[in-house]
């Protein structure tokens, strides 16, 4: 059916109030990020001139090189971001998956206080934890580590990701479970051939959410527990071009827009496993 | 073999005791279908047999084993959802085999027995398609393929074809009925449709607010019913209920009256009955045109012409509604015009005030030839 649904028909000013609406959401969130790159273009000199432009005049990705130069130590930053995130979300995955079928299944005691646990450090920003944070690590001696980074980062990160995962895996049917429980299957061989399969696009969901999550929020963690460049995630690596005198504006956007493109990709690669009607055919609804 | 005896089994949930003391020989090779209204505890004592329930007192015993405290896979028992519980991100084969690697069954062995349960179910053009593109017959086919490879002692259905339509309905029930003599297994099947119950089992066992309110063959429920539930639950449309006084009781049966009318129901009749009041059951298809035993009068307020019947309900002598008859397809009635009808003494069913039927004279081999050979045996 290519006809539009009867309840999918509007007039014409209505559909020119959701355009008009959806355009000035877009520019809000859109702009910044064409500013960046047209900035990210335009030779440093241009970027101070009086009237402004904002179209570069011969606009080049001259920056695109030149950032490389200027702060040699760049693909380590981009690498460590990957490397740090990509941990945090394999041991997140690893923790949370079980975790969310137990509270998607099982009753035991307790089990709504913790989920309420849960939402409730969710409320905490791991910013105002992190003087005690700092000297926990400090007294178990993992400062300046990737481990430092890391662990905080898939703490904060598994209570929603337990929520997330607990919520689709309640919509798997109860009597998939209990039909392998009567074939003589244990929770766990149940949990690996029936229930992940049929929960994969949750998990590829709390996947991305929790790669996102982990990209942006290792800033923090970085900054405070880190002081080695090696181990620097890109927002921290971004401050390099940060100079005494100037900042380097147009390299910085261009590695801005460099050191995101890896998260872009896994993204991309991930999302292919967002597939609806996975469970077609599994019970009659 | 596949023996299954519960002895004053019951469940509570709180204190509210869902099955109050369910006693039940189940033989082997048996098919026996639990019906009864919804809420009845029937699909509860199901998964009790099955193990996804516990058990809150009495036995559950399997060829003599109390099977109580262990897992499913243990009892040796199978059961088919009624919403199938298929592995949609499986193949037919690897939904069918499931139980079999489960087990680690060694790869050839697997292979034989998953394609023998297909040729039985006639899945075998359909072993490598996924659930989702199969329909629902085929669907409930494979849930019963996979009950069939473990090669259970009793083969328990938990309202398996209430999610098909009628026609498909139709046909399971026959494929089921031929399964069972292939497979000689003891199967349980829950059901709230009477037309599956007749139709398919040895034994019904009718239950009601957690109770068993009759056991017997469908043929047996449906002339001999031990009580009002049974004889308004079982016969389709329901039996009607008739307010009556006894006169006597006598060796011929019970003389009762009826709006000033007298005729005399064989049925065993006891002491202590007369002058009281009793309920008259006559089922809607027992009721002809033009007096009988019993005449009265019906202006029907609806009617409803099904081809090969005419469904009248009506007020009876002016009085009351929904009293139903079935006439003959060709029936001569409209609505409010009113008709002379007429019931048979012998058809008639007597409850007492507890709606506990007196047993009616009536010898179950002259209507059920298979319950004749069973009182042989």
């Amino acid at each position: 059916m290519s006809q539009p649904l009867m309840v999918n028909r509007y007039r014409w000013y209505e559909l020119i109030g959701i355009y008009a609406g959806i355009l000035a959401f877009l520019t809000f969130i859109l702009a910044p990020f064409v500013e960046g790159f047209l900035v990210s273009l335009k030779p440093l000199s241009q970027l101070f001139s009086s009237p402004y432009r904002f179209i570069p005049q011969n606009g080049s990705f001259e920056a695109y090189r030149t950032m490389w130069v200027s702060v040699p130590g760049f693909a380590r930053y981009i690498f460590n971001s990957f490397f740090i995130s990509t941990i945090v979300t394999a041991v997140v995955l690893m923790l949370v998956v079980p975790a969310a079928y137990a509270f998607a299944r099982f009753k035991f005691r307790g089990s709504g206080h913790l989920l309420g646990a849960f939402l409730a450090v969710n409320m905490f920003s791991g910013a105002v934890l992190l003087i005690p944070l700092f000297r926990l690590m400090r007294s178990f001696g993992v400062l300046n580590t990737y481990f430092a980074i890391i662990v905080p980062g898939v703490a904060f990160l598994i209570p929603s990701a337990i929520w997330l995962l607990r919520t689709y895996m309640m919509r798997i049917p109860r009597e998939l479970d209990e039909a392998a429980f009567v074939d003589g299957a244990s929770h766990f061989y149940t949990l690996r051939r029936v229930i992940l399969p049929i929960a994969m696009p949750g998990i590829t969901v709390v996947a991305i959410t929790t790669f996102i999550g982990s990209y942006a929020q290792q800033f923090i963690y970085a900054l405070t527990f880190n002081s080695k460049t090696e181990y620097a995630p890109l927002p921290v690596g971004l401050f390099a071009y940060f100079g005494r005198q100037e900042v380097i504006w147009n390299e910085l956007m261009a590695a801005s827009f460099v050191g995101i493109a890896p998260a872009m990709i896994v993204i991309f690669f991930l999302q292919r496993y967002l597939v609806s009607g996975l469970t077609a055919g599994a019970v009659k609804q | 073999m596949g023996q299954l005896n519960l002895n004053t089994v019951q469940k509570f949930y709180g204190t509210f005791e869902v099955l109050k003391g369910i006693d039940l020989e189940v033989k082997n090779g048996e098919f026996v279908v639990f019906v009864g209204p919804s809420g009845c505890g029937k699909s509860t004592l199901l998964r009790m047999i099955a193990g996804l329930d516990e058990t809150s007192a009495g036995d559950i015993l399997i060829d003599g084993k109390r099977v109580n405290d262990l897992p499913p896979v243990k009892r040796g028992i199978a059961m088919v959802f009624q919403s199938y519980a298929l592995y949609p991100h499986m193949t037919v084969f690897e939904n069918i085999a499931f139980p079999l690697r489960v087990e680690k069954m060694q790869e050839d062995k697997l292979k034989a027995k998953v394609e023998n349960a297909a040729r039985i179910l006639h899945l075998d053009q359909r072993l490598q398609q996924k659930p989702g593109l199969l329909s629902g017959g085929q669907r409930q086919r494979v849930a019963i393929g996979r009950a069939i490879v473990r090669e259970p002692k009793i083969f328990l259905f938990d309202e398996p074809l209430s999610n098909l339509d009628a026609a498909l309905r139709a046909d399971m029930r026959i494929e089921l009925a031929k399964l069972h003599r292939q497979l000689k297994a003891t199967m349980i099947y829950v059901t709230h449709d009477q037309v599956e119950a007749m139709t398919m089992a040895d034994r019904i066992v009718v239950l009601n607010a957690g109770e068993i309110a009759q056991t017997g063959a469908p043929l047996e429920l449906y002339h001999k019913p031990a009580n009002m539930f049974v004889a308004g639950f079982i016969g389709n449309p329901k039996m009607n209920m008739l307010p009556v006084i006894c006169k006597s009781v006598g060796a011929t049966g019970v003389e009762i009256e009826f709006q000033g009318q007298t005729a005399t129901i064989p049925v065993e009749g006891r002491a202590g009955l007369v002058g009281q009041p009793l309920t008259l059951g006559i089922r809607p298809e027992h009721i002809q045109f033009g007096a009988a035993d019993l005449a009265m009068t019906i202006a029907p307020s609806v009617i409803e012409h099904l081809g090969a019947h005419t469904v009248a309900y009506a007020a009876v002598n002016g009085e009351g509604e929904n009293f139903c008859a079935m006439l003959p397809g060709s029936a001569a009635i409209r609505t409010e015009e009113t008709v002379p009808v007429g019931l048979n003494a012998a058809d008639c069913h007597l409850f007492d005030a507890h709606g506990i039927a007196l047993e009616r004279r009536l010898e179950l081999g002259d209507v059920d030839i298979g319950l004749l050979n069973a009182g042989a045996v």
